[in-house]
C-alpha cells in the first residue's frame, strides 16, 4: 500500500512529462488527422438525417419527419397511425431491417455450426500432413474478394450452357432453374455460398482452441473408458463452449455492419426482397431515380448505426461476464 | 550422419515419449474405419472448396462457349488472358489495383506501426484519451451518406485518393499492432533512449526490426483488403476511369459491359480469365505465407 503511494507520487508533474514526450505527439498527428478525416467529421454528417437534403439544395431542417417516414409514423390522428402500424411490415425500411437481422444471425450459425463440426473432425486425423493440406484448402476462399466469389458463383449457377449447377440438373432430367433470380431460391444460396467462404476460416479459432486441450484429459477418458465418441462428446465439445460463445458475441456486435455480401449477389429480380439496411441506403441515395433525398438515407443509416452501438455495448457486457474481458 | 526428421513429441503423465497427440497415437491401429471415413469426408470438403475454382479456371483456358463441368479445356489456349492485355479497358484495372494494393499497403503499415508505437508509451499524458479516440471508431460511425458528403466537400470523391487514403486507417490493425508492440521488453526501448535514440530512432531500429513477423501479417491483411477493395469504389469512386478489377470483374459480371476478344476467346472465357487473374497474386502468394496470413488472426485472438 505505502509503497505503490509512493511510486505514485514520484511520477512527475505534467507539463514537464507533456514536454517530455512532445515528439510522439508529433508523431501521432498524421493518425489522428486520418481518423478526425474519415471517421469522425462523417460523424458530424449525421444531422443530415434532421434535413430535407436533395442533391443541389441547401438542406432545410425537418426535425424528426425523416424518422416518422421511415418508421412509417406520418400519420396526424391516432386510426390512422394504427393502419400505417399495419402496413409497416411491407414498407422497404422494416423489410431491409429485418433482412439484416436474420441473414446476419441464420449465416453466423450456419459457419460457426460448420466450423465447430469441421474443427472436431479435423482434429482426429492422423495424417499430419493431410490434415496441412486440407487447412491450407479450406482457408482458400476467404482470401477471394466478395465480387470474386459472387462472379465464381454467378457463373456456376448461370441457366445457360456454362452453369455447372443446371447442366447437373438437365442431366437427371430436371428443369434448369435461375437460382438467384428468385427471392427464395436467392436467399438458400447466399447461405450456402457464405458457408463455402467463411467456415474453413472460422476453424482457425477453434483449432487453435483443441490443440491446447491438454492431453491428460484424453488419457484419463480412456482409462474410465471412453470410446471415440464418448471422448469428443466429453472432453473435445466441452472445450470449445467458451470460444464458441466467444465467437458468436464477437460477430454479433458486428451484423449491421452487413453490406458487400448482399450487395454483389443481388440483381434487379430480388433486389426489393433481399435489401439490408446498408444496400437500401445505397439504392435511396445513388440509384433511386428521382432526386434522392440524403436526408432520408443519412436517417436510415443513423438508425443502422444506433442499433449497432447498442448491440456493440451489450456484446461488449455480455463479453466481460463470459470471459473476463470486453470486446473492444 | 543420417540427418533424422524432426518428429512433434509429447510426453504422456505416465512418462512416456510418444509421437503426436496421444490420444491419436495410443495403442489403436491407423487404420481403423474411423480414420478411413473421416479421411474420405475431408476429400469431399476439399473436393466441394476446389471444384468451382476448377471450373474457373478450366473455362478461363477454354475457346469454346463453355460446357457443363470439364476436367480440362476442351479447346485450349491463352487467348482470354491475352485479351486482358490487349484491351486498355482492362489493362488500367489491372493496373490501379496493383498501383493502390502497393502504395495503400504501405501507408496503412506505416499509420498502424506509428499509432501504436505512440499508444505504447505508458508514461505519455493523454496516453489513455488518445486510444479511445481511435476506439470509438470501431463501435460508432457516421455512415456511408454523411462519408459520402465529407468527401464531396473535400473534393475527394472520384479521385484515387479516397481509395488509397481511406481504408489506410484501420484501428482494428493498428490494436494488433499495438498487442504486438507490448510483447516487445520495455527494457529495449529504454536502452535505446539511454544511448540517446531519439523516439522515432527508437521506433525504426529497435520496435521494427523486432516486428518484422507482425509487420508481414499486417501487411497481407492490408494487401488483401486493398487488392479485394469494392465497396470504396462502388460508394465513393465509381469513375470509369478509377475502376479496380473488382469494379470491372462486377460490371462485366452483372451487365452486359463486355471487352473486346482477341483470337479464339469467347465472352465466357474473358469472364473466367478475368476471375483467375483477380484472384491470381494471392493463389501464387497463399501457399508459402499461409502462416502470415493464420498469424493475423492468431494475434488478434490472444489478446484483443
Amino acid at each position: 500500500m505505502q509503497k505503490q503511494a509512493k511510486v505514485i507520487n514520484n511520477k512527475k508533474p505534467l507539463g514537464p512529462r507533456i514536454r517530455k514526450y512532445w515528439q510522439f505527439y508529433l508523431l501521432f498527428i498524421p493518425v489522428l488527422a486520418f481518423v478526425i478525416i474519415f471517421h469522425y467529421l462523417p460523424m458530424y454528417g449525421i444531422v443530415y438525417g434532421f434535413t430535407e437534403y436533395k442533391v443541389g439544395m441547401t438542406p432545410k431542417f425537418v426535425g424528426l419527419d425523416q424518422f416518422r417516414k421511415l418508421f412509417g409514423i406520418v400519420a396526424s390522428d391516432a386510426s390512422e397511425a394504427t393502419k400505417m402500424l399495419a402496413a409497416r411490415k411491407s414498407q422497404p425500411f422494416w423489410l431491409a431491417f429485418q433482412n439484416t437481422i436474420v441473414f446476419s444471425v441464420i449465416k453466423l450459425l450456419l459457419n460457426t455450426g460448420f466450423a465447430v463440426i469441421i474443427s472436431i473432425f479435423l482434429n482426429e486425423m492422423i495424417s499430419t500432413k493431410f490434415k496441412k493440406v486440407t487447412q491450407t484448402i479450406i482457408y482458400l476462399p476467404h482470401f477471394m474478394s466478395w465480387v470474386v466469389t459472387a462472379s465464381v458463383f454467378t457463373l456456376l449457377l448461370a441457366v445457360g450452357q456454362s452453369g455447372l449447377v443446371n447442366n447437373l440438373r438437365r442431366s437427371v432430367g430436371l428443369e434448369a432453374v435461375n437460382f438467384l433470380a428468385e427471392p427464395g431460391q436467392w436467399k438458400i444460396w447466399y447461405y450456402i455460398i457464405n458457408v463455402w467462404r467463411e467456415t474453413g476460416w472460422q476453424t482457425i479459432i477453434f483449432m487453435a482452441t483443441l490443440t491446447s486441450i491438454d492431453p491428460g484429459l484424453y488419457e484419463a477418458a480412456a482409462m474410465d473408458g471412453a470410446g471415440r465418441w464418448k471422448k469428443m462428446q466429453y472432453v473435445t465439445f466441452p472445450a470449445l463452449g467458451n470460444t464458441i460463445i466467444t465467437v458468436l458475441i464477437l460477430n454479433l456486435a458486428k451484423i449491421m455492419n452487413l453490406f458487400e455480401s448482399v450487395f454483389v449477389l443481388q440483381n434487379d429480380a430480388v433486389r426489393n426482397a433481399t435489401n439490408v439496411l446498408q444496400t437500401l441506403v445505397y439504392y435511396e441515395a445513388f440509384n433511386s431515380g428521382a432526386v434522392p433525398d440524403l436526408g432520408y438515407s443519412v436517417a436510415i443509416g443513423l438508425f443502422r448505426s444506433i442499433v449497432g452501438l447498442v448491440l456493440m455495448l451489450i456484446c461488449n457486457y455480455a463479453s466481460k461476464k463470459v470471459r473476463g474481458r470486453g470486446i473492444m | 550422419m543420417a540427418k533424422q526428421k524432426k518428429i512433434e513429441q509429447y510426453i504422456t503423465p505416465a512418462g512416456k515419449v510418444v509421437s503426436g497427440p496421444p490420444h491419436l497415437n495410443a495403442p489403436k491401429s491407423p487404420y481403423e474405419p474411423f480414420h478411413f471415413v473421416n479421411g474420405i469426408i475431408f476429400i469431399l470438403v476439399c473436393l466441394i472448396i476446389l471444384v468451382p475454382i476448377w471450373k474457373i479456371l478450366v473455362d478461363s483456358l477454354d475457346l469454346t462457349t463453355g460446357s457443363g463441368m470439364r476436367l480440362f479445356p476442351a479447346k485450349f489456349g491463352f487467348d482470354g488472358y491475352v485479351s486482358i492485355f490487349s484491351d486498355k479497358s482492362l489493362l488500367q484495372p489491372l493496373g490501379i489495383s496493383f498501383l493502390t494494393t502497393i502504395s495503400g499497403t504501405f501507408l496503412g503499415l506505416l499509420l498502424s506501426t506509428i499509432g501504436a508505437y505512440v499508444l505504447i508509451q505508458w508514461d505519455m499524458p493523454g496516453r489513455t484519451l488518445l486510444g479511445n479516440i481511435l476506439m470509438f471508431t470501431m463501435i460508432f460511425s457516421g455512415g456511408t451518406i454523411p462519408t459520402y458528403i465529407v468527401l464531396n466537400n473535400l473534393h475527394l470523391v472520384n479521385t484515387i485518393w479516397v481509395v488509397i487514403l481511406m481504408p489506410a486507417i484501420n484501428v482494428y490493425n493498428l490494436v494488433l499492432m499495438r498487442n504486438f508492440f507490448e510483447g516487445i521488453p520495455a527494457s529495449l526501448f529504454e536502452s535505446a533512449n539511454l544511448d540517446g535514440c531519439t523516439p522515432w530512432q527508437t521506433f525504426y531500429k529497435i520496435a521494427l526490426p523486432l516486428s518484422k513477423a507482425a509487420l508481414a501479417s499486417i501487411g497481407l491483411m492490408f494487401a488483401v483488403a486493398y487488392w479485394n477493395d469494392y465497396t470504396n469504389y462502388r460508394l465513393y469512386a465509381s469513375d470509369r476511369n478509377l475502376y479496380n478489377l473488382q469494379m470491372k470483374l462486377r460490371d462485366m459480371i452483372a451487365s452486359s459491359d463486355q471487352p473486346s476478344a482477341v483470337g479464339g476467346a469467347t465472352e465466357n472465357t474473358i469472364k473466367n480469365a478475368v476471375i483467375i487473374t483477380a484472384i491470381l497474386p494471392f493463389m501464387i502468394l497463399y501457399p508459402f505465407l499461409q502462416k502470415y496470413f493464420v498469424k493475423g488472426i492468431n494475434i488478434g485472438a490472444v489478446k484483443e
